[in-house]
């Protein structure tokens, strides 16, 4: 098989195929990233530029079990980004729509 | 590896480090080694308010296990040799890896 | 065991001296915080290549939004290295000048992956 043609033989590729592209990047702690990446490695430490990050916070309400709490997004802007890889769940190319 | 050259060339820049506590500190990045445990000089804590722990500290050993994001100026780093960098990085992995002949 | 008593002695002796002469010497104080939020400040007296330290003269410091700061003297404390989250030199003058009475803040959060 030849390895070294553009064709994605296992993870690792899909990513490498989405370097100076937009991905979305979930992470722990109800998180999410989109940005265009520069750079990753092995562990998937990320780096990324024009970076907006999502955080979903639960506000509790009133008399309310935790789970009917009101979901509140609260979004930042970062120019440049270093993302350590121990928080990443997953990363996705580039969505096609 | 890279992400660890990387950090080399940012030492003497002005990082913004957010820890998995949600603290965030601005520092002069000193010197960063394999485990991305990073040193940071003339350090401020953003919400010194909330956060007046640390206001007396001038410079730190941050561990590397505990960093969520690094932010990095934009200019101080070349994205094109970044990702060049990085594809090149993957191919020779694979090249020295035995679970992966060419 | 008299000639392990010996030690116990010296130990405290020296823990003594640097108590006292730490001041004089300008032995750096550290403040580390803990992956579990705690704030501990004491003298540097070793490290190793894990991060693990020694501390001596060392207290906890411990924040509350409606007490002062309290310190707990723990003395001489080892430190695990993948508890820590941080540790910081402290300038001493700006300790020195800042009340910790007057100081009210919320703990530390815990670190979460």
């Amino acid at each position: 098989m030849d390895t070294s043609s553009a064709g994605i033989q296992e993870p690792f590729d899909l990513i490498r195929l989405s370097l100076n592209e937009r991905v979305f990047v979930k992470l722990r702690g109800d998180r999410e990233l989109t940005g265009v990446l520069h750079a990753y490695d092995g562990h998937m430490n990320l780096i990324m530029s024009a970076v907006e990050e999502t955080i979903m916070v639960v506000e509790p309400v009133e008399g309310a079990p935790h789970s009917q709490g009101s979901v509140n997004y609260v979004k930042r802007k970062m120019e440049m980004l270093f993302v350590r890889g121990d928080g990443v769940i997953l990363v996705s190319p580039p969505s096609r729509t | 590896m890279l992400i660890f050259s990387v950090f080399k060339t940012l030492t003497d820049q002005t990082v913004i480090v957010e820890l998995k506590n949600d603290l965030l500190i601005t520092g002069v990045l000193k010197s960063v080694d394999q485990f991305l445990n990073i040193r940071l000089d003339n350090i401020q804590i953003s919400d010194e308010v909330r956060h007046p722990h640390m206001i007396a500290v001038k410079n730190c050993f941050i561990r590397g296990s505990v960093v969520r994001y690094v932010q990095i100026p934009a200019d101080a780093v070349d994205t094109q040799l970044l990702e060049d960098a990085t594809r090149r990085g993957s191919r020779f992995c694979y090249k020295r890896c035995p679970k992966f002949p060419d | 065991m008299s000639s392990l008593q010996g030690y116990v002695d010296r130990e405290r002796l020296m823990e003594t001296l640097y108590v006292i002469l730490s001041p004089v010497l300008y032995i750096d104080r550290v403040l580390v915080i803990l992956q579990d939020g705690r704030v501990i400040v004491g003298t540097l007296a070793g490290y190793d290549q894990k991060s693990n330290v020694v501390l001596s003269d060392s207290k906890e410091r411990v924040y509350s939004t409606d007490e002062p700061v309290e310190e707990i003297p723990l003395g001489l404390y080892l430190v695990k290295g993948d508890q820590i989250v941080l540790i910081g030199e402290i300038d001493s003058e700006k300790d020195a000048s800042t009340d910790l009475s007057d100081v009210r803040a919320e703990p530390l959060p815990a670190i979460r992956y």
